[in-house]
């Protein structure tokens, strides 16, 4: 069985600093990132399982990530994690492409969790 | 329909004089208590998120300080509806507060105006901005940690800088480094003229007499003929970029060098060694600030360093090594004498593992006209190893309790005196190298563990702990508890304070993470799990188990790997910039100065924090509720009647909807007419549990089991002696404030099939004994509050205490309970000779209790349905 890749992107450096090392803990290969340009980059150049992505409302486009990564790499799940968890973002999440949809502030062991559950989906 | 909605029913009819209904002002009241208890419960949230279990961004701490704003200035214009007044004062404590939050979050440091000198017992971690990273530190050690460091004061950054600007050294150092031409000679002028700038500039008069101050306090506790130690601690040094050895140390100095000594710690700033590091990590001038800390000079017998964990030369096993030299230990850091070497293992007992035994011909010793000198060690000791087995388990212990703390292994300075005890100079990150978390094949090593259970309980503290399970209940003696030890037990309990410095890990059936004990769980890191309904019965005493309190899992056995992965955590939590901020920010809302209603500092200008705010404008409400309510006029719609059977409060009854069932013209009522639920259950508790007796409970335990027996009678308290108590009633509401013997009382609860919405406020204070005995009494209450799943918060004699969000059922057994606990703790404080009484009159207290509570309930851990403890 191959190791669970999982992408972290947000522009808060204490969430991927949290997030790494607890899913390393749990035995997935973790790569975080802070610029979104820098993340959709990376998805080009290799694909990942599941990518966990912040929803940044201050730009006009807070779900362009989302789509951008939906288009390339339609395989991956996607679980939104945002500070903005209202039920239009929540739905609209969902309406383009998210399989969990997140309100920060989490716990680390819901988070871990879910990702657990998107293992067991995708290895069947 | 709604309580608001009720209750505006009821006094539609009435004006004040200003033409305001009584029954608006009810309304803010209501309103009131429930900011009061929204503050209440957000200030909770954000103590939470320091336990490790969230993840958090600043936006969250941005919002929640916004939410609080808002709620607390809301709550502030609410009560200048209630009384009818602007309420100047009360604002601008609001926007003192705030500033100071905006500024915090603005990354902005508060040094202005700030203190010039600052004794260690006031230092902790949260005052890096004001002493320095190193000394800040050194508080920690000393006040969190209790472990002994030598005594002192701190010279703050404010006063460091009130120095430097009053001589115009800040703009000299400037536009010297702006001129400066880049050349290794240019800092070198700059350095030279720097530093001879610095020793020959006069300090402010007002720091040098606080300075004297300081010195005559540390004289006055006996140290003669005293002797100081002065160390920097620079912004940042021990922080990411570690100083050390950068700037000067000032051994053995008298006091009447101290100042002499102050400014060459200050002009160390500025040695070329430290300004070419600062140049070359691109600190800015405006980042130096250095404070300075003055402490006592341990008198040393032995001294040196102790590594927490490095690899034992010649095997893969991790152990803990000692250098260690006879003398002041300045030697041994330098390397500069033979030290001998010792290797011990890293778990309880700490056995000697391997030992080299060095000749030390010589030692540093404290001068008597101040200064170090070198002298002959004497023939005999030379050659025996200069620790005893039991000073290196000593030593061993500590830095594996300042290593669990820091969550990584530390290089610690220590030194026993020559009374052989052991004092620690200061505990610094071991830097390794080389072994990051990646490396460490966790996932490899978890898996193949045995689980014991896990995905239970939440996280009041994160971390890992290895150890031996030690099953602990209220009977167990504490001071047994085994160093390294797991506790684990049904209820959590503030009581385990006591054993937090030696257990290594916490894990409890219920409680809750925002409980007293959760917060000293966070406060000292110990891992804790809280809440996960059946550890007690799934581990066994003397059970080696690793606890994951991370990721809720407890295995059996140790898995050292996991310990050692996050030791590797290259970003530790409690050291990110995020959490600091809101330790800070907590600081400015979370403690409570405003404490005694009666004291003369009980008014809107000593209010420092939102808690102060929120807890005056709670007291004063209230009074003025009471006030209002006993206007003859304001009750022509709210009917007022003495309860005339019943314990002898001398309680006056306002129904405000629903609370009895007497006549509507009635002028008094019995305990049969009143309809108000949690009213009834706090009176019934009360003459039930035949704890209101009015001679004062007996010290003897065995007498006062007896006077149980005694039925109960009014005569003996007469309403004169009661004063006026008052309820305010609605068929789920009860507020009762009431002065009984000597003490205050606040309740307030609601209690409704509502789950969510159920919640008790219990208050108590005062009494008529000296503040000892009456702090005693308010311990005896926390404890039985504890038992009782509230969360408590004790300052001084003053005990609040809040549950929320149980059944009905549930908050009936507690308000049945507290209607009890008014009643024993009534007169008690008067009987509170020694603090053993405190757990021998719980205990009692509970066993007396238990006979009015249904069954099911007589274990008070009877809730699974996970109370959230706050607010109210």
């Amino acid at each position: 069985m191959t190791t669970l890749s999982i992408l972290v992107l947000d522009d808060e450096p204490i969430v991927c600093k949290r997030l790494k090392p607890a899913f390393q803990k749990a035995g997935y290969d973790v790569e975080t990132f802070t610029d979104s340009a820098a993340a959709l980059q990376r998805m080009t150049e290799r694909p990942f399982h599941v990518i966990i992505t912040d929803l940044k409302m201050e730009g006009a486009d807070g779900f362009q990530v989302l789509e951008r990564a939906r288009k390339l790499l339609p395989q991956a799940r996607i679980v939104v994690i945002t500070g903005f968890a209202t039920l239009d973002t929540a739905k609209e999440s969902f309406r383009k492409g998210a399989f969990d949809f997140v309100a920060k502030p989490f716990k680390l062991g819901g988070i871990i969790e879910c990702v657990r559950r998107l293992e067991k989906e995708i290895t069947g | 329909m709604g309580i608001m909605a009720r209750i505006a029913g009821m006094f539609t009819g009435w004006r004040s004089n200003d033409g305001v209904t009584f029954s608006l002002l009810f309304k803010k009241f209501k309103s009131i208590l429930e900011r009061n208890n929204r503050i209440l419960e957000l200030m909770a949230d954000m103590g939470d998120k320091l336990g490790g279990e969230y993840i958090f961004d600043s936006k969250y701490i941005e919002d929640a300080c916004s939410q609080l704003d808002d709620q607390v200035f809301k709550l502030v214009s609410d009560m200048s509806v209630l009384t009818q007044s602007k309420n100047t004062a009360l604002f601008l404590a609001f926007e003192r507060v705030q500033h100071r939050l905006q500024e915090e979050m603005a990354g902005r440091r508060h040094v202005e105006g700030g203190p010039l000198v600052l004794p260690f017992k006031n230092i902790g971690i949260e005052s890096e901005d004001e002493v320095g990273g190193k000394i800040s530190q050194l508080g920690d050690l000393a006040n969190r940690l209790h472990l002994q460091t030598p005594n002192g004061f701190a010279i703050t950054t404010t006063a460091f800088f009130s120095f430097m600007s009053r001589n115009g050294l800040l703009e000299l150092a400037q536009t010297g480094l702006d001129g400066w031409d880049g050349t290794d000679q240019g800092l070198h002028e700059l350095s030279d003229l720097m530093q001879a700038r610095i020793m020959d500039s006069p300090l402010p008069w007002r720091l040098v007499a606080q300075i004297d101050a300081m010195v005559d306090v540390l004289s006055a506790d006996g140290h003669t003929p005293l002797r100081l130690a002065l160390r920097s601690s620079a912004w940042g040094e021990d922080g990411d970029s570690s100083f050390a050895g950068q700037y000067a140390t000032e051994l053995n100095i008298p006091p009447a060098r101290v100042v002499e000594a102050y400014k060459t710690v200050v002009a160390s700033t500025y040695s070329i060694e430290a300004w070419r590091y600062r140049i070359d990590r691109g600190y800015r001038e405006n980042e130096v600030a250095m404070a300075v800390g003055c402490q006592i000079m341990a008198e040393s017998h032995v001294s040196g360093v102790l590594f927490t964990c490095t690899q034992n030369s010649g095997s893969a096993c991790e152990a803990m090594v000692v250098s260690a030299a006879w003398g002041g230990g300045a030697a041994v850091v330098a390397g500069e004498t033979a030290t001998d070497t010792f290797f011990l293992s890293r778990t309880p007992p700490y056995r000697q593992i391997a030992s080299s035994i060095a000749r030390k011909t010589r030692m540093l010793t404290a001068a008597p006209r101040g200064d170090l000198v070198w002298q002959e060690v004497a023939e005999p000791l030379q050659g025996i190893p200069c620790l005893s087995d039991y000073q290196l388990a000593e030593l061993a212990r500590v830095g594996m309790s300042l290593e669990r703390y820091y969550k990584r292994p530390q290089d610690v300075e220590w030194t026993f005196d020559g009374q052989g005890s052991l004092h620690i100079l200061q505990s610094r990150p071991l830097r390794t190298g080389g072994d990051t978390g990646l490396s460490v094949p966790v996932q490899v090593a978890t898996s193949k563990a045995e689980v014991i259970f896990a995905g239970k309980g939440l996280v009041a503290q994160r971390g890992v702990a290895m150890g031996k399970v030690v099953l602990v209940d209220h009977n167990t003696d504490l001071d047994q508890f085994p160093d390294g030890g797991i506790l684990v037990s049904k209820y959590t309990s503030p009581r385990y304070a006591r054993v937090m410095r030696r257990a290594c890990g916490i894990i409890t059936d219920v409680g809750s993470p925002t409980g007293h004990m959760a917060t000293i769980a966070r406060e000292q890191r110990v891992p804790a799990l809280v809440n996960t309904e059946d550890a007690t019965a799934l581990l066994r005493n003397g059970d080696e188990i690793t606890l994951d309190a991370t990721q809720n899992v407890v295995y059996r056995g140790r898995i050292a790997e996991l310990d050692r992965f996050e030791r590797a955590e290259p970003d530790m939590f409690e050291e990110s910039y995020e959490y600091r901020l809101l330790r800070r920010l907590l600081k400015h809302i979370v403690p409570l100065n405003l404490v005694d209603p009666h004291a003369d500092d009980f008014r809107p200008q000593a209010c420092r924090t939102y808690h102060d705010i929120t807890r005056y404008i709670h007291e004063k409400a209230v009074e003025t509720l009471v006030a209002l309510s006993q206007r003859n006029d304001a009750l022509h719609h709210a009917p007022t009647r003495r309860l005339v059977d019943g314990p002898p409060l001398g309680l006056t009854v306002i129904d405000a909807g629903g609370g009895a069932s007497c006549d509507p013209r009635a002028t008094t009522l019995g305990m049969d007419e009143i309809t108000s639920v949690p009213l009834l259950a706090f009176l019934q508790g009360m003459t039930l549990s035949g704890m209101w007796d009015t001679s004062p409970v007996a010290v003897d335990i065995g007498s006062f089991m007896s006077s149980f027996t005694r039925t109960f009678t009014t005569s003996q308290a007469g309403p004169d002696k009661v004063g006026r108590n008052l309820a305010v009633a609605l068929r789920d509401y009860m507020n009762v404030n009431m002065r009984l013997g000597y003490h205050y009382n606040t309740i307030d609860a609601y209690v409704s099939d509502q789950v969510n919405d159920n919640y008790i406020y219990f208050r108590f204070l005062g009494g008529v004994t000296e503040l000892v005995r009456r702090s005693r009494r308010a311990r005896f209450v926390a404890e039985v509050l504890d038992r009782f799943d509230f969360r408590i918060e004790v300052h001084g004699d003053l005990v609040v205490g809040r549950i929320k969000k149980l059944s009905a059922a549930r908050m009936l057994v507690r308000m049945h309970m507290l209607g009890g606990l008014v009643g024993y703790a009534r007169q008690l404080d008067a009987r509170m000779s020694s603090d053993e009484q405190i757990a021998a009159h719980a205990q009692a207290f509970m066993e007396a209790i238990k006979s009015i509570l249904p069954a099911d309930a007589r274990n008070t851990g009877e809730n699974n349905d996970n109370p959230e403890h706050s607010g109210a």
